[in-house]
């Protein structure tokens, strides 16, 4: 009995033993790889808070609009120490995906692959919000500043409205590029555009008669059909 | 440069046919058939009449007008009455009609102008608008005579305006030139100058022609490059200025932003030179002034000041990044000020001038962007001059400019002090 036991335990032992000396180099891979990763990430992450700032990324940054986005997003810090942080996080995420590959389990190699082949679908999504959020800042912007300059009174509303519906776009670009529900978001977009659309006609058409009277009629004549009480010259 | 402008063979030969010219007379135009005949006659009658001994050319740079002007130029006929001619040109005024190349807009014109008075080694050089309905013969003489007989490099025109006609000018480019470069030109933008062969060439080695100076830029860049590269400049007081009637109000903003983008951007060209200069001094001028009946001029004031109000309602995030925090306050106040009579004063008016130039130095905005959100601002300022100079004659509206032009002086300091912040100082 006991010489039976005994060889059960040895055998386990063993095995044990047999299976960490195969898998053992393949856990200490994954710590060097992730040591390595924190390492890299750090020094990019030191590398580009240096430099950016230097590069004038900061004044870009604000010029473009994307610092009052990071703003409105809760980020106080400067735009180059967003970025910079973000870019490390990157990394270190690669080289966590990379390390967990490293272990060499079906599992993990599943994980790694369909991560890594999902990866570009994801990184294409960030960038379409990323790229909405700054276009549709940036119109919302000039829009605001030409309705104002053409006395318009619901200036912060058409403003508004173009970067709402400019934000939908995106978003809707962007589940799209994820594969997540496409059929229910083209259908709820289709409706909600048409929808909008319909509606502005109808506003237009019943409420705003003489505003598109006149608006087609200094499209057709030019501005001169309309006299504004102001002769001006400005120069 | 000279080389880089490229002219219709047409020209070319036109060119290698009259070979030299003494006076160059520019006209640039999009269609102004109904003015420029008239424009044309009357720098044809200039030059027989003030320079009869010089070879002239009269050359047309024409934006491709569709309204036939180009052929209302080649049309004209030089033949002036003879009674206004004391002498007869002893050699005749040539003329030349060609397309510009480059951005549509009044600078490329120029510069095709500029490239034909360096071909033909033009010695003094005059621009006129083609819309003028005001233009004498006396006007090439004014801007043609102090270049040629007494050896300034710039004319730049004085006219009678009436008291609401050039806010712009008035309000900003005409104070901040004259506080930047310290000499006393009060037509800056005038459109019609007088100018050597020499400084036209200077002009061609200069890389602005693909930037707002080749649209209405041009005018100011020309007064400001003269003044700040040391050529010798005068006025030349050339009447009333009356010009073909146009939407005063078409495009605004666009303009507005043309102008002063203009301005802001030889700030930073010419920082080294306009940080050193204090004071003003006057340059001379040539002409005899006199008073003129101007025609009454409409103004809404009511809408101007409605743009202004709703920007400060709608805008505030955006002149937030421009303006000091103490100078917003005071605008939001003049904004909210419903019961009291309403006034932007000088001070105010020049440190907001003072802000957006700082600004758009650090570029925190995208200048369509920054310099459109000044123009509430700009039309309640001009609201306020309408309203204090309701009932001021002349010379009255004439000593408030010239006290909004001293502020601008009296607070140079705090425009050096506020070009110097770094992004994110606002």
């Amino acid at each position: 009995m006991w010489e039976f036991l005994n060889d059960v335990i040895r055998k386990t032992l063993t095995g044990f033993g047999e299976r960490m000396a195969a898998f053992g180099p393949n856990i200490l891979a994954m710590l060097v790889i992730l040591l390595a990763g924190i390492l890299i990430a750090g020094a990019v992450h030191f590398v580009l808070k240096l430099l950016l700032p230097r590069l004038g990324f900061d004044r870009f940054a604000q010029r473009l609009g994307l610092s009052l986005i990071l703003e409105k997003g809760g980020i106080r810090r400067p735009a180059s120490a967003a970025l910079a942080a973000a870019f490390a996080w990157a990394v270190l995420a690669i080289f966590v995906l990379l390390a967990i590959g490293a272990l060499n389990l079906q599992f993990a190699m599943d994980l790694v692959s369909r991560t890594f082949s999902y990866l570009p679908q994801v990184i294409i999504a960030a960038g379409l919000l990323l790229l909405g959020a700054l276009v549709s800042a940036f119109l919302r912007r000039s829009v605001l500043i030409a309705a104002v300059n053409a006395g318009l009174p619901s200036a912060r509303l058409l403003a508004g409205g173009v970067h709402t519906a400019l934000m939908v776009l995106f978003a809707a670009m962007a589940l799209e590029h994820l594969g997540v529900g496409r059929q229910v978001i083209l259908v709820s977009f289709t409706i909600l555009f048409g929808g909008v659309v319909f509606a502005l006609s109808l506003a237009f058409g019943l409420a705003g008669r003489d505003l598109a009277r006149g608006f087609l009629e200094r499209l057709v004549r030019g501005p001169d059909s309309e006299k504004k009480g102001d002769e001006l010259h400005h120069l | 440069m000279t080389e880089a402008i490229r002219l219709p063979p047409a020209v070319e030969a036109r060119l290698k046919e009259v070979g030299t010219a003494e006076v160059l007379i520019g006209i640039p135009s999009f269609n102004n058939a109904r003015t420029i005949g008239h424009v044309v006659r009357a720098a044809a009658a200039g030059l027989a009449k003030h320079f009869p001994g010089a070879r002239s050319i009269i050359v047309n740079s024409d934006g491709g007008s569709k309204d036939g002007t180009s052929d209302v130029v080649a049309a004209a006929e030089f033949q002036a009455p003879s009674t206004i001619l004391v002498s007869h040109a002893l050699s005749p005024v040539h003329k030349i009609v060609t397309p510009y190349d480059g951005i549509p807009g009044k600078g490329s014109a120029f510069r095709t102008i500029f490239a034909i008075a360096a071909r033909l080694g033009a010695k003094a050089c005059a621009v006129v608008d083609a819309d003028l309905r005001s233009i004498t013969p006396e006007w090439i003489e004014l801007l043609v005579g102090p270049v040629l007989k007494q050896g300034f490099d710039f004319v730049a025109p004085l006219y009678l305006r009436h008291k609401y006609d050039g806010t712009i000018t008035n309000s900003i480019v005409y104070p901040l030139t004259r506080a930047l470069y310290g000499k006393e030109v009060r037509q800056p933008i005038g459109g019609d100058f007088g100018f050597s062969g020499r400084l036209a060439s200077h002009y061609l080695t200069k890389p602005v022609w693909e930037s707002n100076v080749a649209r209405f830029g041009i005018d100011i860049w020309m007064t400001s490059t003269a003044l700040a590269d040391g050529f010798r400049v005068c006025q030349a007081f050339l009447g009333a200025k009356i010009h073909d009637a146009k939407d005063p109000g078409a495009d605004l903003a666009a303009m507005f932003v043309q102008v002063v983008s203009s301005v802001f951007d030889l700030m930073s060209t010419y920082r080294e030179r306009w940080r050193a200069v204090q004071g003003a001094e006057n340059v001379p001028l040539f002409g005899f002034p006199h008073g003129v009946g101007l025609e009454p001029v409409r103004v809404n004031v009511e809408r101007m000041q409605g743009i202004f109000r709703q920007g400060s309602r709608d805008l505030g995030e955006i002149w937030q990044k421009a303006l000091d925090k103490d100078t917003l306050g005071d605008v939001l106040f003049i904004a909210a000020a419903e019961g009291r009579p309403f006034h932007f004063p000088d001070s105010l008016w020049v440190r907001v001038v003072y802000d957006f130039a700082a600004a758009y130095e650090r570029r925190v905005l995208p200048e369509d962007q920054l310099l459109g959100s000044m123009v509430p601002l700009y039309l309640g300022r001009t609201a306020s001059f309408v309203l204090q100079t309701a009932d001021s004659g002349p010379e009255e509206v004439e000593a408030i400019i010239k006290g909004l032009a001293e502020e601008y002086l009296r607070q140079k300091s705090y425009l050096l002090q506020r070009w110097g912040e770094q992004p994110g100082g606002a």
